[in-house]
């Protein structure tokens, strides 16, 4: 008996140590989740996976380098070096070139709807500071005459320039570049499924444990407070989806309300017809090698087709060449969704909108 | 308690067979119906059952352990063991309880050590996900006890009649 | 060294079991349906959740609070940023009743009630959120906008 309870043992310290580094994380049961205030949004990361845990503080860790490197705000940022270098060049890093350069693409293909130079405009409304005021239009006009991307030079290959009195905010494609870069970081870290939501920029990497798709609301642009008050619903799985809505952020004066979404063409809060544009592309397992990939796209492209409107947005659609989908919300209480997702989107019966198919 | 060679050859022999049992079940995909992983069938329990009460709680007891730890070296699984070890001895609990009730036959006494392996196993899950959500598919698993253990009893009376002429039940 | 024993020490004969079921094997079989049922109307009774709705609120990223949403109604006063936010909490969820934060987002956002819903004040980095309760496959998982 003794010498069984010996064998007994010494199993169990075998066990013990053939368990060690096995150490069973289930893709379905570990998950961690995190909440990282940053960019001027509340990020929620839920990540499931053996590597879970590590992968959440990775992707904090990026969030906190890129908005270091990124912010308008932060007077130590590669951003506030071009902003406050007066037209002279400024050295920086190859990622911020590349993020200029998507920034100037997606610019040239909205036809300018998309720039990132319209940054002394949103500030003289008061956005950036939370200083609200309506500017006046000779203040708007020269303010405009710095807006455009002819103004960004970011040819070289380490270092950029502004032309005097331009400022850019990358506000516009910063946070959907984080979903590409937490995308990769999730891929590296062989993260089976998560849910990382940047407030606008959401992205459903894999699927729900029980094997169905993410189920991602969409915020009724008409009821932006409620918890429960959506337009619509969509079943998403490795997918990034971006919403830009004037809804997020306004303030009214004279019982007029004006939002943040600015017009370069104009100086003033776009006036399209539109509450919200929610633009869905797939998610490339692959990665983008630290390029901007699918979720800096969507990000520029949101806030584009919500100036454009919603025809020249479907037109945009329908004729870019881009890979992505649509889901516009119009202010005369309409849901537009394009083919594309249609068979994922399910409409959210108490919300009171008619919802249209178009191809 | 010492053993004689018979007996400790029938010791192993019963582990082996419970272990192999183990590896059948987990292809039987239980998780499909009740996605808590871990949870198993319990048909390990036939040779429980057996050597309850071909051997006594005693040997039993032995065998249980020894298949339980082994079932998890093999598994590469320190979590199946949790489950295993508290889904096995509960049912060995119940069912040395209950076989002292002489008017009960083996298949009354199997449906209460498959409850109770369930219950254990819906414990062991409790533990390890630190959260109570598995206690949602106790009521399912107890029905689906009853079905295992009436299978369980049948497969340990066929096994006793087969070897009822033999002196296997015999110290 | 390991010479077998004449004679075992063990019992010499067990008892050969009762091999056809009894009338009062159906006595253990209507336990254990007894049993399920008793667990069913316990943990599928109270609308199938098994852990309570808890409120988790965390300021500054740290979790500050842990409040089970068991039924009593209660309210506590939360810091942050130089924010005071006062929050409710009562058995069918949470809400901010009173903020003094220029926005009132939070206020707005009304009560929440669902596993994973929360309500955000971004000027005093507070956060409360909701988990636990059943898992809701019909709610959104993520909300965008």
């Amino acid at each position: 008996m003794r010498r069984l309870m010996a064998l007994v043992a010494a199993l169990a310290v075998l066990a013990g140590l053939t368990g060690c580094g096995m150490e069973p994380a289930d893709p379905d049961t570990a998950q961690e989740s995190i909440q990282v205030i940053a960019m001027d949004t509340v990020m929620i990361f839920k990540i499931y996976g053996e590597k879970s845990t590590h992968a959440a503080y990775a992707a904090e860790d990026e969030v906190r380098r890129l908005e270091a490197l990124l912010s308008r705000t932060d007077a130590g940022s590669q951003v506030s070096a071009l902003n406050d270098a007066g037209g002279q060049p400024v050295t920086v890093d190859g990622e911020v070139l590349r993020l200029l350069n998507a920034a100037g693409l997606y610019s040239e293909v909205t036809g300018g709807a998309f720039d990132i130079s319209i940054a002394p405009v949103v500030s003289a409304w008061g956005f950036t500071e939370d200083a609200y005021r309506v500017p006046g239009q000779t203040e708007l006009d020269e303010l405009l005459t710095h807006v455009g991307m002819e103004h960004v030079h970011a040819e070289t290959a380490d270092s950029a320039w502004l032309d005097e009195g331009t400022r850019i905010d990358l506000g516009g494609i910063a946070k959907g570049y984080v979903t590409d870069r937490i995308a990769e970081i999730l891929e590296e870290n062989g993260v089976p499924r998560a849910t990382v939501s940047l407030g606008g920029n959401v992205l459903a990497w894999g699927d729900r444990p029980d094997g169905t798709p993410w189920l991602v609301g969409i915020q009724d642009p008409a009821r932006p407070d409620m918890a429960d008050g959506f337009a619509g619903y969509l079943s998403l799985k490795d997918a990034f989806a971006v919403t830009s809505g004037g809804y997020q952020r306004y303030f009214e004066e004279n019982g007029k309300r004006y939002h943040h979404i600015i017009d370069p063409a104009t100086g003033y809060p776009a006036d399209s017809g539109l509450t919200s544009v929610t633009v869905v592309a797939d998610c490339d397992r692959e990665g983008n090698g630290g390029l901007p990939g699918q979720g800096t796209m969507c990000d520029a492209l949101s806030t584009a087709l919500f100036v454009m409107g919603e025809e020249k947005a479907l037109e945009f659609w329908r004729t870019s060449g881009y890979d992505f989908d649509l889901v516009l919300v119009t202010a005369d209480g309409r849901v537009v969704v394009t083919e594309g997702i249609a068979d994922v989107f399910a409409p959210d019966e108490a919300s009171g909108y008619s919802y249209e198919t178009v191809s | 308690m010492r053993l004689t060679t018979k007996q400790l050859t029938l010791c192993g022999v019963l582990t082996t067979l419970a272990l192999a049992l183990s590896v059948m079940e987990n292809q039987i995909p239980l998780g499909l119906a009740i996605p808590i992983p871990g949870i198993k069938l319990g048909l390990a329990n036939i040779v429980t059952v057996f050597a309850l009460y071909a051997l006594g709680p005693g040997q039993a007891l032995l065998i249980l352990l020894a298949r339980c730890v082994l079932g998890a070296v093999f598994a590469g699984n320190m979590n199946a063991m949790l489950f295993s070890l508290l889904g096995g001895f509960s049912a060995m609990a119940v069912m040395i309880g209950l076989s002292r009730l002489r008017r009960l036959s083996v298949y009354g006494v199997s449906v209460g050590g498959a409850a109770a392996h369930n219950c254990g196993q819906v414990a062991a899950a409790v533990l390890t996900l630190g959260n109570g959500a598995p206690l949602y598919y106790l009521p399912v698993l107890l029905v689906v006890s009853l079905f295992t253990g009436a299978l369980t009893g049948l497969v340990a009376s066929c096994l006793f009649r087969a070897l009822s002429h033999t002196d296997l039940m015999k110290g | 060294m390991c010479l077998p024993r004449t004679r075992p020490v063990g019992t010499a004969m067990r008892r050969s079991p009762e091999l056809r079921p009894t009338g009062w094997d159906a006595l253990v079989v209507l336990a254990v349906i007894l049993l399920a049922a008793g667990c069913a109307l316990a943990v599928w009774g109270r609308g199938g959740g098994t852990e309570a709705l808890t409120a988790v609120v965390s300021v500054d990223g740290a979790e500050a609070d842990r409040i089970p949403l068991d039924g009593r109604a209660g309210e506590r006063v939360y810091s942050g940023n130089g924010y005071t936010l006062t929050v409710e909490f009562g058995p069918e969820g949470v809400r901010v009743r009173e903020a003094d934060c220029p926005t009132q987002d939070c206020v707005h956002t009304g009560t929440i009630t669902r596993s994973g819903q929360s309500i955000v004040c971004l000027p005093g980095r507070i956060i409360v959120q909701l988990e636990g309760g059943t898992a809701d496959n019909e709610a959104p998982d993520i909300v965008i906008g």
